[in-house]
Parts: structure tokens; C-alpha cells; sequence
């Protein structure tokens, strides 16, 4: 009798044990490794080879926008400086903020050159909070690290942060905007914004 | 003689960057609370942060680190910015370009390895330094099997196996480690980014450079990072353009990077 308890016993711990992190670990990963192969997918089809660059990015931009988090991410972007922004300027930043990530990193998405992602580690940052670790391998084999810091909404997974090489988004946005809002008020930071988003290549 | 004169030269100097930088720190902390104050004492609501604490941003995790590192040589950093930004559009980059064309990517892999094989007593000493015997051990049969099965570095046969492959380490990593703060930023000509306490460990770490003990004349020496320099760029032609488009001040970005890049660094 006794023994056959500690055999129960031993048997849910090892259920526990082998469930657990899994079902646990899952959600965030899969979410984001099925959108990062959505986007894989788009950069790889043949047909789309020959189409012009707005197709693509039309199609991209679909899949990002269901990832990401774009209120989230801007509203951690500006951090406490966010409430010195009027609702209308806040939707106005958002949409800003995001044109610019999209302008700047469409071409780094789509000069795809076969780089492999591989999925390290989820670890836990918080209540609602992980962040997924990956590797991109590139063609010569150099190692990015790269890690989506992920938020759970409603029971659904989304993207608040990017940290390559230990570098994150929006710590970095953080200390431009913040210099900027020291300085100027919310509107000319709009303004700012707004000419960096509308000008052509300005990189050298 | 001379040149020890020098070093030592450099050293107190840069000793001197370091030291005063925790009173500047706690000056420059003193005048915002100061700042704060007034502005609080003229009812100016719009700067009233408090109220942040306790809403739903409260979680947060990024909050106390906005700040990073101190930057009290602002002007010269900012001129030293303006520099390697010219030197860069200017120069390595034509030149890189060029090299780029004429030279197959095999060979330029190869160059790669070979200097990044040399530089292996750099890493090895200081993941020792550091305590991290495991890694120290990794480095060394990195370098065992690039020189013997690599031919000299050439190949980087290691990379095929995982319990090998390690991050960088260099002294301003083990100073960190020790518990040194970064000190100020500092722009380096040439080099770029840094801090007080990691151009000290870049200093020392030239030591470790087996260039320094193999190549007597400074001239060699100077060809050589040079060398390596166009050849590392190589593979790196639009990095920093991204970055600087990027970004709405380049200055603070890369500033703001290169903390937090170290910081992963020094966690590793």
C-alpha cells in the first residue's frame, strides 16, 4: 500500500517533471518561431523573387504587425516621458516611431542572405514576461545574438523588445528620446520624427 | 626607457580620466536633485515624475539604467565623434570597398582567423584573470586545434565545435569584473567607443598582443592593425550607416550601444 502510493507519487513528480517546462516554455517560442517562419517563407518563395519591394514589405508588414506590440513598445520607448504626450500625440508617436523601425530595418530584412535562426533558451523575466533567445548564423558563419523580449496579453504572446548583441530597442530609443524631451517639448519631437520618417537616404 | 616613461605616462593619465569620475558622477547627480527641486518648488507639473512609480509602468525593467555612464567630456568626445565619423566615410570605407573587390572572401576569411588566432594569450589570460578556468580551457584547445589542424589559424576548425566557441574576453572585461565601474565615456580616435576603464584595459591588453613581443618597429606594428582594420571592415561595409540612419542622434545611440553591448559582455 505504502509503497504503491510512493510509486503515484514518484509518477506524477516525474509527469510534472517532463510536462511541466514544456507546456510551460512553449507558448512564447512557438508564437514567435511561427511568425519568424512566415516571414522566412516570404523572403524564400521564388514567385516573390522578381516582385517589387513594396510587395514584400506589404507582406512582412502583415506578419510583423501580428508579433509586435507597436503601443507597448512605443510606450516603453519613451518610458516615463510617455504620459508628457497628449492621447493624440501618442497615437501620432506610435505610428512615427514604428514607420521609422520599418524604414530602417525592411532592407536588412529583405537583403536575407540565408542566415539561420536558431532557438536557444525562453527564460522568464516576470509575471507575463519572457524573453526568447536566438542565434542568427550568417553566411559567414558569425553568431547574433539576438532575443525577443515577449509580453502575454489576454493569454496572447507579443513582442515589446529586440536585444541584439545585448543592445535593446528601446533602452537605446530611451536615451535619443529622452535627450530630445530634456530638452523640447513632445510636439518637436513629433516634428523630428516626422522629417527623419519622410526624408530619403541620409547615411553618409 | 623612453617608451616606459611613456607608458607610464599614459597610464597616470588615464588613472587621472578614471579617479575624478565619481565626483563628477556625484556632482552632476547633486545639481539634477538640485534642479528638481526648483522645479518642483515653482508647481512645474509637467515634470512631476513621481507618479510614475506606482501605475501600471511601474514593472518596468529598463527604468534605473536609462542613465548608463557618465559623460563629462562631452565636447571632446563629440569632436573625437565628428572625426572617426569623417575618418570612416572617408577613408577606411574607399579603402575597405576596394579591398573588398580585389580580394576573394576566402582569403579575407583567412586573414580574419589568423588574426584572431594570434590574439588568443589576450583572451586566455584574462578568462583566467577572471576566474573562468572552464573558458580559459575552451580557449586553449581553440587555439590548439587552429594552429595544429588549422594551419596556423588559417581555418577556424573549432568553430564546428560547440564547447569551444566562447565569448570575447579582454582586461577591461576583468577589470569589470573585479568591480570597477566604466568611469566616463570616452571617444577614442581611431578606435571609437570606450570607457575610462576599458581603454586602460585596451592598453594593457597590447601587452598580451603578440605583435607587441613579435614586431620590434612601431611602423610594422601600425601596418599590421591597420591591415586588420580594412580587413574586418570588410565584412562589415553598411553596419554602422544602418545604424546611423538609425538612429536620431548617432552620438547618444552609439554611446548608449556600446554600454550595453559591454554590459552583455561582461555577463558572459
Amino acid at each position: 500500500m505504502e509503497r504503491r502510493r510512493i510509486g503515484w507519487i514518484f509518477l506524477i513528480c516525474m509527469v510534472v517533471v517532463l510536462l511541466g517546462p514544456h507546456v510551460h516554455a512553449g507558448a512564447p517560442t512557438e508564437t514567435i518561431q511561427a511568425r519568424i517562419n512566415q516571414v522566412l517563407e516570404v523572403l524564400r518563395d521564388p514567385a516573390l523573387k522578381d516582385e517589387a519591394r513594396e510587395v514584400k514589405v506589404e507582406k512582412i508588414r502583415a506578419i510583423i504587425n501580428e508579433i509586435f506590440d507597436r503601443t507597448e513598445l512605443s510606450r516603453r520607448t519613451l518610458g516615463r516621458d510617455w504620459k508628457k504626450l497628449s492621447a493624440e500625440q501618442q497615437n501620432e508617436f506610435i505610428d512615427l516611431f514604428n514607420r521609422l523601425l520599418e524604414k530602417v530595418y525592411a532592407d536588412r530584412v529583405l537583403n536575407y542572405a540565408g542566415e539561420k535562426v536558431v532557438f536557444e533558451k525562453e527564460s522568464e523575466l516576470g509575471r507575463d514576461k519572457v524573453e526568447v533567445q536566438t542565434n542568427i548564423i550568417t553566411s559567414d558563419n558569425k553568431e547574433i545574438p539576438l532575443y525577443y523580449r515577449m509580453i502575454s496579453k489576454n493569454g496572447q504572446w507579443a513582442v515589446y523588445d529586440v536585444i541584439i548583441e545585448g543592445v535593446s530597442l528601446v533602452k537605446n530609443y530611451r536615451t535619443q528620446f529622452g535627450d530630445i524631451l530634456a530638452k523640447k517639448p513632445p510636439e518637436e519631437l513629433l516634428e523630428i520624427l516626422r522629417k527623419k520618417v519622410n526624408e530619403g537616404d541620409t547615411s553618409s | 626607457m623612453r617608451t616606459r616613461l611613456a607608458i607610464g605616462l599614459i597610464l597616470a593619465l588615464f588613472g587621472w580620466l578614471y579617479i575624478p569620475h565619481s565626483a563628477v558622477a556625484s556632482a552632476v547627480q547633486w545639481s539634477n536633485a538640485l534642479a528638481q527641486q526648483n522645479q518642483e518648488s515653482t508647481g512645474d507639473v509637467s515634470s512631476n515624475d513621481d507618479e510614475y512609480e506606482d501605475d501600471e509602468y511601474a514593472d518596468d525593467e529598463y527604468d534605473d539604467e536609462t542613465a548608463l555612464i557618465a559623460d563629462p567630456l562631452y565636447g571632446f568626445n563629440k569632436g573625437v565623434y565628428y572625426f572617426n565619423d569623417k575618418l570612416y566615410f572617408w577613408l577606411l570605407k574607399p579603402v575597405a570597398r576596394g579591398y573588398k573587390a580585389v580580394v576573394p572572401v576566402e582569403i579575407r576569411t583567412c586573414i580574419r582567423n589568423v588574426a584572431d588566432n594570434l590574439r588568443f594569450p589576450i583572451r586566455f589570460v584574462n578568462a583566467l584573470l577572471q576566474g573562468k578556468v572552464r573558458k580559459a580551457g575552451s580557449e586553449f584547445g581553440r587555439f590548439f586545434i587552429n594552429s595544429v589542424v588549422g594551419l596556423g589559424g588559417l581555418a577556424d576548425i573549432a568553430h564546428n565545435y560547440p564547447a569551444l566557441n566562447t565569448s570575447q574576453e579582454d582586461l577591461g572585461q576583468t577589470f569589470a569584473v573585479w568591480g570597477f565601474g566604466n568611469g566616463l565615456y570616452l571617444n577614442l580616435p581611431l578606435f571609437g567607443p570606450s570607457s575610462a576603464r576599458d581603454a586602460i584595459g585596451r592598453l594593457g591588453d597590447t601587452f598580451l598582443d603578440p605583435i607587441w613581443w613579435l614586431i620590434d618597429a612601431t611602423v610594422t606594428r601600425i601596418a599590421i592593425r591597420g591591415g586588420e582594420t580594412v580587413n574586418e571592415t570588410s565584412f562589415r561595409i553598411g553596419d554602422y550607416e544602418a545604424l546611423k540612419e538609425a538612429a536620431l542622434d548617432p552620438y547618444i545611440a552609439i554611446r548608449n550601444a556600446y554600454v550595453q553591448n559591454r554590459n552583455k559582455l561582461i555577463q558572459e
